[in-house]
């Protein structure tokens, strides 16, 4: 009897021996995950010729934007506005305090004006434009694909919080391989 | 002998120290903020302890009433307790200058967002100041207190 329980017991040990170690390893992963550095697979048309519409696995690094450090020009990633469940790539195109313009099209004009309280428009090469300066606080994001992406044009300047971390480099497809382009 | 004794403590000491930062990983603790004026009376100005979790706003099942913690939307660096009023597609309505008049106002919360205020209305700079925040600025969900402990107890409902 004492040796099937003592059979028993070193099998729970070593179970349990196990399970520390897998525990270990999907913290240490989730920390590196969640505060250095992932990798993320993004598709989708709005951010070409930059990235391709087949779709690209990125190296994300996640310690500039808790510095403070990402700003106009880096291709960032963002928990979406609209649909928190949704990540979405962008570029930066100004950070609070900058003044950003873009041109109104019929698919975002009336939002626009009303609720992001646009400071003024211009009529510029015979299309209406909109500008307004970015809050504080706050980021203006735009798809490199301009006829092709929903960004701050229609939901309007997002939240500095809302960064999920920086585009550090491209590792598929190999042609694509090493840092995108600006 | 003495060196064995001492590599002995210094292994055991680190080992300790492991296992408690896999207990912190396992309950992500998070810092202490500064609190200010803006959920009195129901989290006052002397030191509170409440346990946050986080599970719930990850499978999204808070909800109006309830209180968070979000990023703030006008200094990221900054972590604030609010209440959610309103939820996506709900209408809220709130007085513009509380105290001072009885003019209101009703918003309907845009999809994705939420509709946070403080409790204090006469003092706290919420969603009627910087509008409805997008649903992923908010961390985590405030659950239960644990000090003081005349004051222990669920945080729901509160």
């Amino acid at each position: 009897m004492s040796l099937v329980t003592a059979r028993w017991k070193s099998i729970a040990k070593e179970a349990v021996e196990r399970a520390a170690i897998m525990a270990r390893f999907l913290c240490l992963l989730h920390v590196t995950d969640a505060y250095l550095f992932s990798s993320t697979l993004v598709y989708g048309p709005s951010m070409f010729p930059t990235l391709n519409l087949a779709g690209d696995v990125l190296i994300v690094e996640r310690v500039s934007h808790r510095r403070g450090k990402v700003g106009p020009g880096d291709v960032v990633l963002v928990k979406s506005p609209v649909d928190p469940r949704k990540t979405i790539t962008k570029r930066i195109i100004g950070v609070g305090g900058d003044w950003v313009t873009f041109p109104v099209g019929p698919g975002n004009g009336d939002r626009s004006r009303s609720v992001m309280g646009c400071l003024g428009e211009a009529m510029i090469r015979g299309h209406c434009h909109l500008f307004l300066r970015v809050p504080k606080g706050h980021v203006w994001i735009q798809g490199d694909n301009m006829y092709a992406s929903t960004d701050s044009r229609n939901f309007g300047p997002v939240p500095y919080g809302l960064i999920l971390g920086k585009v550090f480099c491209r590792v598929w497809p190999p042609e694509g391989f090493g840092s995108i382009s600006h | 002998m003495a060196l064995r004794n001492i590599g002995l403590w210094a292994v055991e000491g680190f080992e300790l120290a492991f296992s408690l930062a896999k207990f912190c990983c396992c309950i992500h603790v998070t810092g202490s903020y500064a609190m200010g004026p803006s959920m009195l009376p129901t989290i006052d100005l002397n030191g509170n302890v409440i346990i946050v979790e986080r599970a719930s706003v990850w499978l999204q099942k808070v909800s109006r009433g309830d209180m968070v913690v979000l990023t703030s939307p006008e200094d990221p660096n900054k972590q604030v307790i609010k209440r959610i009023v309103g939820m996506e597609g709900e209408s809220v309505t709130y007085l513009i200058k509380p105290g001072e008049s009885d003019e209101c106002q009703t918003i309907v919360v845009p999809k994705g967002r939420v509709w946070v205020q403080g409790d204090n209305i006469h003092d706290s700079r919420d969603s009627r100041v910087f509008g409805a925040i997008p649903y992923g600025l908010v961390h985590g969900k405030l659950f239960w207190r644990v000090w003081p402990a005349s004051r222990f107890g669920s945080m729901c409902n509160v």
